[in-house]
């Protein structure tokens, strides 16, 4: 397991309770999971995304992780429609693992940006895992 | 009280960066920086080494010894040694499982016999307690004496086809000791535990050096003396260093061992009786398979047993699970429920080709994706090749009832073609 120091974080993201990461920016953001989460699960071995079009209101569980150890859900950090997937997860479940910011999981169209301000800074998701 | 207890090689987990759970109440790694899939692969295409030295020991010593096991272990040990059926002899081990009187499971265990009068019984961790417990209650008239070895034995696993080419490199004498070194045949000891002639390492530390495993890969149970484990553990991962050997945790220990059919005490086998399940091997059958060699404590509870579940191993068809327990259950592919799931994990050495599965065996250009397997408990008997659904209420994954799992299984290769 990681030590704190060794924990990847990255600026221009807003982090959720349980781990998951949304970008700032833009009329789509982009959905992952953070560095502390994928050392957790351990190696990744499949993941089940949902369909582009779908629309989920926060919180909703939109997807699954499946690791060496469990499964587990993944939840949205913001209401939206899905815009796209990312479908090199596929074959290789493993990028998660390798560079969890590079390799976003979904894309959303976001239906209330506003819901961005309940999320977590990139400083306040330290503080949170400093515990 | 239950306090967290730690292994001698506690300190070296923690120092290579091991994921830690609590496991038998002992705070055990689940995988280091490489990961659960690449030590699984490296079991399956090199070795990889295991610290099992939560795993109790109890030695059981006398002219009655004999007698005391033969009334408490389920194997028939006068009958258990290949195809002729003779006794288990000194250097030989056999697996078993201690049952309550009503034929439920208390834990299994395999019985190294050291001397005639002399052996030591192997159980999962936090069991030698009660095992040592079981066996005293039972002695009878049998003279013998029982001692508890809980953290006084020193156990390391290397499991993998490369296990025995590293050993080779740090036991004085490997030709001889490797000579007629057949599946579950031991040889050596360590304080006091011994069978002759003695085994040591080039450094002279005396060890007990076992042909078995829990992975269903060719390899090597290692057992010293507690103090002289963590030094055992760095000089083997030392000597494997070009073989590719990697410190494996408990997830790809389950991983492989799930793949390999063999069951997890308290999981796979527990507090129900021990029938209808994949491990028949255990039971003291009869070649007409209705009644048992000897009597044994919760054997007549088996044969009057109206049990009516079985126990299966499944495979799926990618790496998907379904976590056991908690509401998780098993379904008909119509949606009739069927049972619960005991293990559910995924084999990354292993996937399907039109169908089969094929794995990634020594020499295989095959690169798998890996299947989940593992074992349910259905309320009715399905065959090979029928097909199950394991849900937990959402999501729902189909899988198939199987007799065996992954396919080219090294444990029982000689070892003359391990070291060719």
């Amino acid at each position: 397991m990681k030590e704190f120091n060794e924990l990847a974080f990255k600026d221009g993201l807003r982090y959720s309770n349980d781990h998951e990461w949304v970008s700032e920016k833009g009329t789509t953001l982009k959905v992952g999971v953070s560095d502390y989460a994928q050392d957790q699960m351990g190696d990744i071995v499949y993941v089940e995304l949902p369909e582009v079009g779908a629309t989920f209101e926060k919180g909703d569980e939109f997807g699954t992780l499946e690791s060496v150890k469990a499964v587990s859900e993944l939840y949205l950090p913001i209401s939206g429609e899905v815009v796209a997937v990312n479908e090199d997860l596929g074959d290789a479940p493993e990028l998660i693992n390798r560079d969890c910011y590079a390799n976003w999981i979904i894309e959303i169209k976001p239906a209330d940006m506003s819901e961005l301000e309940d999320l977590l800074s990139v400083d306040a998701y330290r503080e949170l895992l400093k515990g | 009280m239950n306090t967290t207890k730690k292994t001698v090689l506690h300190g070296w987990h923690a120092e290579n960066g091991a994921n830690m759970a609590l496991f038998g109440n002992y705070d055990m790694p689940l995988w280091y920086k490489t990961g659960a899939k690449a030590e699984h692969l490296a079991v399956i295409q090199a070795a990889g080494i295991f610290d099992t030295s939560h795993m109790a020991a109890v030695s059981v010593h006398g002219a009655g010894a004999r007698a005391l096991l033969q009334r408490c272990l389920s194997k028939d040990i006068d009958t258990c040694i290949g195809k002729e059926k003779t006794p288990l002899a000194d250097g030989r081990c056999a697996y078993g499982v201690f049952l309550h009187a009503d034929g439920t499971v208390i834990d299994d265990a395999i019985v190294y016999q050291l001397q005639p009068e002399s052996f030591m019984v192997v159980v999962n961790a936090g069991m030698g307690g009660e095992i040592a417990a079981h066996l005293q209650k039972n002695i009878g008239e049998n003279s013998a004496s029982v001692e508890d070895l809980t953290d006084r034995v020193g156990k390391m696993d290397i499991q993998g086809p490369e296990s025995a080419r590293v050993l080779t490199k740090i036991l004085r004498d490997p030709a001889a000791v490797f000579d007629r070194m057949v599946y579950f045949s031991f040889k050596g000891g360590f304080d006091g535990l011994q069978t002759s002639p003695p085994v040591e390492l080039v450094d002279g530390t005396p060890l007990l050096l076992s042909r078995t495993g829990y992975t269903g890969e060719f390899g090597f149970e290692l057992f010293v003396s507690i103090d002289k484990l963590a030094a055992l553990w760095s000089m083997v991962l030392g000597a494997g260093r070009d073989e590719g050997v990697l410190a494996c945790g408990l997830a790809a220990r389950d991983s492989l061992r799930a793949g390999a059919v063999l069951p997890l005490s308290h999981q796979d086998i527990g507090p129900w009786p021990f029938l209808q399940n994949p491990w028949p091997f255990a039971l003291p059958w009869n070649d007409d398979n209705v009644a048992f060699s000897k009597d044994f404590i919760g054997g007549s509870a088996l044969l009057q047993s109206t049990w009516s579940k079985h126990t299966l191993p499944f495979a799926g068809y990618d790496p998907r699970k379904i976590g056991a327990g908690g509401g998780s259950f098993v379904t008909s592919e119509s949606g009739e429920r069927l049972g619960t799931i005991l293990t559910c994990t995924t084999d990354m050495a292993i996937g399907r080709v039109a169908g089969a599965i094929v794995s990634m065996a020594p020499n295989s250009d095959f690169q798998a994706k890996g299947l989940c397997c593992g074992f349910v408990l259905l309320d009715k008997k399905c065959s090979p090749g029928e097909q199950v659904i394991l849900t937990d209420g959402k999501r729902k994954i189909k899988v198939e009832i199987r007799s065996d799992v992954r396919p080219n299984r090294t444990a029982r290769s000689p070892i003359g073609k391990m070291l060719a």
